[in-house]
C-alpha cells in the first residue's frame, strides 16, 4: 500500500538549468501538493504529459528523492525516516536505472538477492521460475551488454523482483520495447496485481493506461487534476475514451489555445 | 556491513573473471617493464662495448722522443692508432685538424710546444716558463670523450711522472704524504640510493595512475550508465555502498601498482647491468620494514581511490571526472618529485602526516634502510584522517539527490 499525502517537490535551479529551461526563476515546482493512495491488488496509473511530475513522484516513493513537503508511506514505513525498510518492500523500474552491463542476468539476480538477504535456496527457485517465465534461460549467462533492448528489459524486471516485493513501481514500463515484449510486461503486471501486489505505473500512452490500470490519476504541471477508475473518468468528463477525457481535462486546466 | 562485502565480491569478480582485464592490469605491466628495461640494458651494453672496443684515432704534433718512449711503454701505440706529425704540417692544416675533431674523423689531437724539451730542461726556478701540451677533443662524440679519458689517465700521467723522476729523482719526496681511505658503510644502505630516490616517486605515480582509470569508470562511469542508481535502491545504507566500492577498488589498484613496482625492481638490474652499475639492494626489506612499506602503500592507495571517488561522484560523466582529476595527478607527481630532493635533512614530525608528500618521504626512509617509527606513525595517522574525511564526503555525495540524480 502506498499513501502519498500532500507531496510537494521543489528543485533548486542552477544557472545552467535556468538557461536550459529558459527561466529566471531559481526554483521549479515539479510536484505540487499531490495526494493519492494505491492499494494492494490494484494497478494505479499516473497519467500525464512529459515533465508533468510523474517520474519525480515515483522517485520520491522509491526513496531516491526526498519530498520538500508532505509525506509518503509504503506498507506503513516512512520514505524518509525508514528508507531502508521501504526499499526492501519495493521494486522500482525506470529507464535511467540499469543493470551493470559487465555481468550476466544470472549474476545480477544473485547479487541483488544477496543484498536483500534472500535465502540461497529460495533465490535459486525464484530465479528458475522468473527466468523461465521471461524466457531468460537461453541468455542468462551472457553479459548484459551483449543483450538486445528487449532482453535487457526482461532481465531488469526479473532482477527487480528478486525479493518478491509487495509494491511495484514502474516508470514508463513499456517505453522503448517492441510490442511483444511490451505485452509480456503488461501481462506480468496484471498477474502480479492478481497476486495481491500494489502496483503503480506512470505512462503517457493513453491506450496502455486504459487497458492496464484499475485507477488513474491525471497529473498536469505537478498537480493531480483528476482521479478515478476508467469508467468514473469517462463519465465525469463525458468522454468516449481516456484520450478524449484527458484532453478535456487538459483544456480546462491549460486553456484551449495550448493544444493546437 | 554484509552489503559492503557483497559489493566488494562483485567488484573483484568484475576484474578477476575477465581475462582481458587480468591481462591488461596485471600481466602486461610486468611484461612491459621487463621488455623496456631489458631493451634499454641491451642497447646500453652494446653501445658501451662498442665504445670500449673502438680504436682511438689520435694525432700527436711535435712529440718529443721521451714522450714517444712513454707511448710505447704504456702500450698506447697498440691500443690506439697514433699518428705523429711535425709543426710545419700542423700549421698548414691546422683548421683541417680542428674540423676533423669536430666531425668525429679524429678522436684526439695532442699538440706539444715546439720547444717542449728545451723549456723543460731550462726550467730553474719558480716563475720560469713551463712547457705545455694542448689537447683537443669533442665531448659530444662518445669515441672522442673516451679517447680523452684514456690519454689523460694512461699516457699524460705516466709522462708527467717520467719527467718528474728525471727532475727530482725520488718521487716520494714530492708526494710528501699518502692518504689511506677506507669505506665504512651500513650493509643495508649500500646500493639503496637509486631505490630511495626513485621508488617513492614511482610508487606515488603508479598508485595514482592505476587507481585513476579504474575508479573513474567504477564511480563516474557507473553513475553515467545508471548502474549506480540500481544499487541505491537496495536496502543497504549509502555508506555500505561507498565502503564496498572503495575497498574493492583499492584492492585491485594496489595489486596492479604492486605488479608495476615489483617488476620494476626486478627488471631494473637488467638496465643497470647495461649501464655498468651495481645491482639493486633489496636487503632493507625485512618483515618489519616490509609491513611498514605495505601498510603505507595500501593506505596511500585507499587515499587516492577515495580522492578520485569523491571527485568522480560529483562529476556528471567520466569525461568531466577525468578532466577534474588531471590537475590532481600533476599535484601528486609534484609531491613525488619534491621527495627526490628532500632527502637527508631533519624534518618536523608533522610534515610526515601531509598526505602524499609525507607518505612518499616515509617510503623513502624505508627504502634507504632507515625506517623511523615516529614518522611512520605520523604518516599513518595523516592518511587515516584524510581517508576518513574523503569517505565521509563521498557518502554525503551519495546521499545528495542533486549529485546523484541531478535533481
Amino acid at each position: 500500500m502506498i499513501v502519498i499525502k500532500d507531496l510537494t517537490k521543489i528543485y533548486k535551479l542552477s544557472n545552467k538549468k535556468k538557461a536550459e529551461l529558459k527561466t529566471k526563476d531559481s526554483e521549479k515546482v515539479a510536484v505540487n501538493g499531490v495526494s493519492l493512495e494505491a492499494h494492494p491488488g490494484e494497478i494505479y496509473g499516473l497519467l500525464g504529459p512529459n515533465g508533468a511530475g510523474k517520474t519525480t513522484t515515483l522517485r520520491c516513493v522509491a526513496t531516491l528523492l526526498k519530498p520538500t513537503k508532505g509525506e509518503i508511506t509504503v506498507c506503513g514505513f516512512d520514505s524518509v525516516k525508514e528508507g531502508k525498510k521501504v526499499r526492501d518492500k519495493i521494486s522500482f523500474l525506470t529507464n535511467e536505472i540499469k543493470l551493470d552491463p559487465h555481468f550476466s542476468a544470472s549474476y545480477m539476480f544473485d547479487f541483488f538477492g544477496g543484498l536483500h538477504g534472500i535465502d540461497e535456496e529460495v533465490l535459486a527457485n525464484r530465479k528458475a521460475d522468473f527466468f523461465k517465465r521471461f524466457d531468460i534461460l537461453d541468455f542468462q549467462d551472457k553479459k548484459i551488454e551483449d543483450l538486445s533492448t528487449g532482453m535487457k528489459q526482461k532481465a531488469a524486471i526479473a532482477v527487480s523482483l528478486v525479493h518478491d516485493p509487495e509494491v511495484i513501481i514502474f516508470d514508463e514500463p513499456t517505453n522503448g520495447l517492441d510490442i511483444i515484449t511490451a505485452r509480456v510486461v503488461t501481462d506480468f503486471l496484471r498477474e502480479l496485481r492478481d497476486a495481491g501486489k500494489t502496483i503503480i505505473v506512470s505512462t503517457h500512452i493513453m491506450s496502455e493506461a486504459q487497458k492496464l490500470c484499475d485507477r488513474i490519476g491525471m497529473i498536469i504541471d505537478g498537480k493531480k487534476v483528476a482521479e478515478g477508475t476508467l469508467e468514473e473518468l469517462l463519465e465525469s468528463e463525458s468522454a468516449e475514451d481516456l484520450e478524449d477525457a484527458f484532453f478535456k481535462v487538459y483544456k480546462r486546466i491549460k486553456g484551449e489555445d495550448k493544444i493546437s | 556491513m554484509k552489503g559492503a562485502k557483497r559489493i566488494i565480491k562483485k567488484e573483484l569478480a568484475r576484474v578477476f573473471k575477465d581475462k582481458k582485464l587480468i591481462f591488461t592490469m596485471f600481466i602486461m605491466p610486468a611484461i612491459l617493464m621487463f621488455a623496456i628495461y631489458g631493451l634499454i640494458g641491451t642497447l646500453m651494453k652494446s653501445m658501451n662495448s662498442d665504445i670500449t672496443e673502438h680504436r682511438d684515432v689520435v694525432t700527436i704534433v711535435n712529440a718529443p722522443a721521451s714522450f714517444k718512449e712513454t707511448v710505447k711503454a704504456t702500450g698506447y701505440d697498440v691500443m690506439a692508432s697514433v699518428a705523429y706529425t711535425d709543426a710545419s704540417s700542423y700549421t698548414t692544416n691546422k683548421s683541417q685538424y680542428r674540423d676533423d675533431v669536430e666531425n668525429g674523423a679524429l678522436d684526439l689531437l695532442v699538440v706539444f710546444d715546439e720547444d717542449f724539451d728545451e723549456a723543460f730542461n731550462a726550467y730553474a726556478k719558480n716563475g720560469d716558463r713551463i712547457p705545455s701540451i694542448d689537447v683537443f677533443y669533442n665531448s659530444t662524440e662518445n669515441y672522442s670523450s673516451k679517447a680523452h679519458n684514456v690519454f689523460n689517465t694512461l699516457v699524460a700521467n705516466s709522462y708527467r711522472q717520467a719527467l718528474q723522476t728525471v727532475r727530482f729523482g725520488d718521487l716520494e719526496r714530492l708526494e710528501v704524504f699518502s692518504v689511506n681511505e677506507e669505506l665504512i658503510e651500513k650493509e643495508a644502505k649500500k646500493g639503496t640510493e637509486f631505490l630511495s630516490t626513485m621508488l617513492p616517486y614511482m610508487i606515488v605515480i603508479m598508485l595514482f595512475s592505476s587507481a585513476m582509470g579504474l575508479t573513474v569508470d567504477a564511480i563516474a562511469g557507473e553513475k553515467e550508465r545508471g548502474t549506480l542508481a540500481s544499487m541505491l535502491l537496495a536496502p543497504i545504507s549509502r555508506t555500505e555502498i561507498v565502503v564496498g566500492k572503495l575497498v574493492s577498488l583499492s584492492i585491485i589498484s594496489t595489486l596492479s601498482a604492486l605488479v608495476y613496482c615489483v617488476s620494476m625492481i626486478f627488471a631494473m638490474p637488467m638496465m643497470q647491468e647495461g649501464m655498468g652499475a651495481g645491482g639493486v639492494n633489496l636487503s632493507f626489506i625485512g618483515i618489519d620494514t616490509g609491513l611498514m612499506l605495505l601498510a603505507t602503500i595500501v593506505l596511500m592507495n585507499l587515499l587516492f581511490v577515495s580522492l578520485i571517488s569523491a571527485v568522480s561522484i560529483c562529476a556528471k560523466d567520466t569525461k568531466t571526472a577525468s578532466s577534474l582529476i588531471a590537475p590532481m595527478y600533476i599535484v601528486v607527481i609534484m609531491a613525488g618529485v619534491m621527495t627526490m630532493f628532500a632527502g637527508g635533512s631533519e624534518m618536523a614530525i608533522w610534515k610526515y602526516a601531509i598526505p602524499v608528500y609525507g607518505n612518499a618521504l616515509v617510503v623513502q626512509q624505508i627504502c634507504s634502510g632507515e625506517p623511523q617509527l615516529g614518522s611512520f606513525l605520523a604518516t599513518i595517522v595523516g592518511l587515516v584522517a584524510a581517508i576518513a574525511i574523503l569517505v565521509g564526503l563521498t557518502s554525503k555525495a551519495f546521499n545528495s539527490e542533486k549529485i546523484m540524480f541531478n535533481a
